[in-house]
């Protein structure tokens, strides 16, 4: 606009100056001529110099603004041309100009990408774009967005692009070009904000706390309302000073003995303002300071209301049912044991059948309790140090009488030494137990059953194994499934309650073990668990697993 | 002669612990229905063991031990508690908190008077 006006007022000038000198010629060659060139010259030499004096003036005005404008122009698109990338595709679609800032971008040579189509810069998942790029630029149109391109090492460069059509002289398509800008690091940082905001938006409380100073250096949403505050107050403010409060002591004290033993991560339930919390903590390595503690804090005292009901009810119904269970266990051992005189053969024959039944009912009684408290995830983990060996000659002891019953014997292999172990003695001997009157009940009689203790570096299996029918191959994938009977078994007859290997699954998986067997029929059965070395502090851990 | 106070809200279960007790003949029972009774007449009694239901209306055996425990005469009396409760945590805080014995319910009645004879001549035990 500038330039125009600068012509503008270039030709005015001109013209007037051309007008005044015709006018001064005029005047003044009239007293220099004479006779006809006295009445002609001074004319024609005025129409000539008004003429041709403004044109040259403009002329010359005209050239110097070209050669500015060019020269600013070229100032314009080096200052482009550093900023932006830019190529230029020919008809073919094939890269044939490329700028330094492509380059630098995409990090190829120059003759690794003249002549290649220009689809070899975009990212694979960009191929419909390119597309209808090239649909648009065919229809004249230019084409504006955010394109995806594939560096040379095989990251992803997000550009926002203008692509516009070229033409030749007489109007034909003779290929575009694209003026690119890197906005990746403004897609990293709009998705460094919209985390920010997720984190702050999370419904658990997020507190970030300075490991050197432990001073508080963020707090998220859910934080701040629990505090009744805002960030901007407790920002510097010492986790001391608001476990002074009363609301943080158990943080301050597992932060102290992270940074103390040196470890990464903690976790425990505690109670915070009243409120029972589970809290996660992580320390966050620092580049030039000490670090920071990160802390995610989930209210859990709605689950810890639920487990209160449902262990009030699993007590309830224990006690409701195991009362009356009592009472005619009770009756009939005592009739049993002629406490209340001699009784008929017969009698006693079906007082026995009765007290046997009565027994199952215990045991089924248990085992439901025991499946309501997996499900519940209460499934008690009570870690001991113990020597495995003195447990398995425990669980055997105790099941002498049904070893007379079914008429086996069994022979404990491995076991000369103690094997120091760190599991819940209870639940091995439940699991222990329960494979090994499996055996029992499976076996023939007069056979063996083995059992083997095997030490590796970071679990400890156990193996029982017998001579029994064996288990058939199309059943066997229902083994650990609740009241599963097979067809070569007789639940009813041998006391099973149908449950037993269904909750040793969920107690040997619940101690982070597996469980399983192999079994063929009419040769017999190995049933193994293995359980993982764990240390004494674990608990959480289990308990953990038990809730999932 | 053990003089044994048993409390125990379930008549039945009463019935059966006194028929079973009595087939040893070492026992003198007295038995109570609630807490409450148990403590207005244990003084009196002066038993050598008190065998405690564990979950009972009103006053549980728990709490009907701490306070017969209050009085000096009757703090060192062993008590053996009956539970029909499965929680094994709960078993084992018993024990800790100086039960003589903790025994399951249902029970064995021929075996009673033999668990209580062991209990409280010996450290404690789970049955």
């Amino acid at each position: 606009m500038k330039q125009v006006t600068k012509l503008k007022s270039s030709t005015a000038i001109a013209v007037i100056g051309g007008c005044g000198l015709a006018a001064a010629w005029y005047a003044l060659s009239q007293l220099a001529f004479s006779g006809t060139a006295e009445t002609v010259l001074p004319v024609l030499g005025a129409i000539v110099i008004a003429g041709t004096v403004p044109s040259l003036v403009m002329n010359r005005a005209s050239k110097r603004a070209s050669r500015e404008t060019r020269f600013s122009m070229t100032q314009r698109l080096d200052a482009f041309g550093k900023h932006a990338c830019i190529n230029i595709v020919d008809e073919n679609d094939k890269l044939s100009e490329v700028n330094d800032k492509l380059l630098e971008l995409t990090g190829y040579d120059r003759d690794e990408l003249i002549g290649r189509p220009v689809t070899f810069l975009y990212n694979d998942i960009e191929k419909e774009v390119a597309a209808e790029i090239r649909d648009n630029l065919r229809r004249g149109k230019s084409w504006e967005g955010e394109t995806r391109l594939r560096r040379k090492d095989g990251c992803v460069v997000f550009t926002q692009s203008t692509i516009m059509p070229l033409f030749d002289r007489a109007g034909k398509w003779a290929g575009s070009i694209s003026v690119r800008t890197d906005v990746s690091r403004t897609n990293e940082l709009i998705a460094e904000r919209h985390t920010a905001q997720t984190l702050y938006e999370l419904r658990d409380d997020v507190w970030i706390i300075d490991a050197e100073s432990e001073t508080f250096s963020y707090l998220n949403r859910a934080a701040e309302r629990r505090f009744s505050t805002s960030y901007s107050n407790y920002r510097g403010q010492s986790l001391s000073k608001v476990d002074h409060e009363g609301h943080s002591l158990d943080v301050l004290t597992a932060c102290r003995e992270m940074k103390a033993n040196e470890q990464t991560v903690a976790r425990f339930q505690t109670i915070i303002m009243d409120v029972s919390v589970d809290v996660s903590i992580k320390f966050l390595h620092g580049l030039e300071d000490a670090g920071r503690f990160l802390i995610v804090i989930t209210d859990i005292s709605e689950r810890v209301e639920r487990e209160k009901h449902s262990s009030a009810f699993i007590s309830m119904v224990s006690h409701e049912l195991r009362s009356p269970l009592t009472s005619i266990k009770g009756a009939m051992g005592l009739l049993l044991s002629k406490s209340a005189g001699e009784l008929p053969k017969a009698a006693v024959s079906l007082l026995e059948i009765a007290h046997r039944n009565a027994d199952r009912l215990v045991l089924i009684i248990n085992d439901i309790l025991d499946l309501e408290k997996i499900a519940d995830g209460q499934m008690e983990i009570d870690l001991k140090e113990v020597d495995l060996v003195a447990l398995i000659q425990e669980a055997d002891q105790a099941n002498a009488m049904l070893q007379q019953r079914f008429g086996v014997k069994v022979q404990l292999k491995g076991m000369d030494t103690p094997v120091p172990f760190n599991t819940d003695p209870n639940r091995f001997i439940q699991v222990l137990t329960n494979l090994l009157s499996n055996a029992y009940k499976f076996s023939r009689p007069g056979t063996t059953i083995y059992v083997e203790v095997q030490e590796e570096d970071t679990h400890v299996s156990v193996f029982v194994k017998d001579e029994g029918q064996g288990i058939p191959q199309d059943e066997q994938h229902k083994i650990f499934s609740r009241f599963s009977d097979m067809t070569n078994s007789d639940r009813a007859l041998k006391g099973g309650t149908g449950l037993g290997l269904n909750i040793c699954k969920a107690i040997v998986e619940n101690m982070g073990g597996t469980i399983g067997f192999e079994s063929a029929e009419g040769v017999g059965t190995t049933f193994y668990f293995r359980l993982p070395r764990v240390s004494l502090n674990s608990n959480a851990n289990l308990i953990d697993l038990a809730v999932r | 002669m053990i003089k044994l106070l048993h409390v125990e809200d379930d008549a039945d279960i009463r019935e059966i612990a006194m028929m079973a007790l009595g087939l040893s003949g070492e026992f003198d029972v007295l038995q109570c229905s609630s807490g409450s009774e148990a403590i207005a007449k244990v003084k009196a009694f002066s038993p050598d063991v008190l065998l405690l239901d564990m979950m009972m209306p009103g006053m549980t055996g728990r709490e009907t031990l701490d306070q017969i425990r209050k009085d000096p005469m009757l703090a060192s009396i062993p008590a053996i508690f009956m539970t029909a409760r499965a929680q094994h945590s709960e078993i084992e805080e018993l024990l800790m908190n100086g039960a003589a014995k903790v025994i399951s319910k249902p029970f064995d009645p021929m075996a009673l008077a033999d668990q209580i004879k062991l209990a409280i001549k010996k450290p404690t035990s789970i049955d």
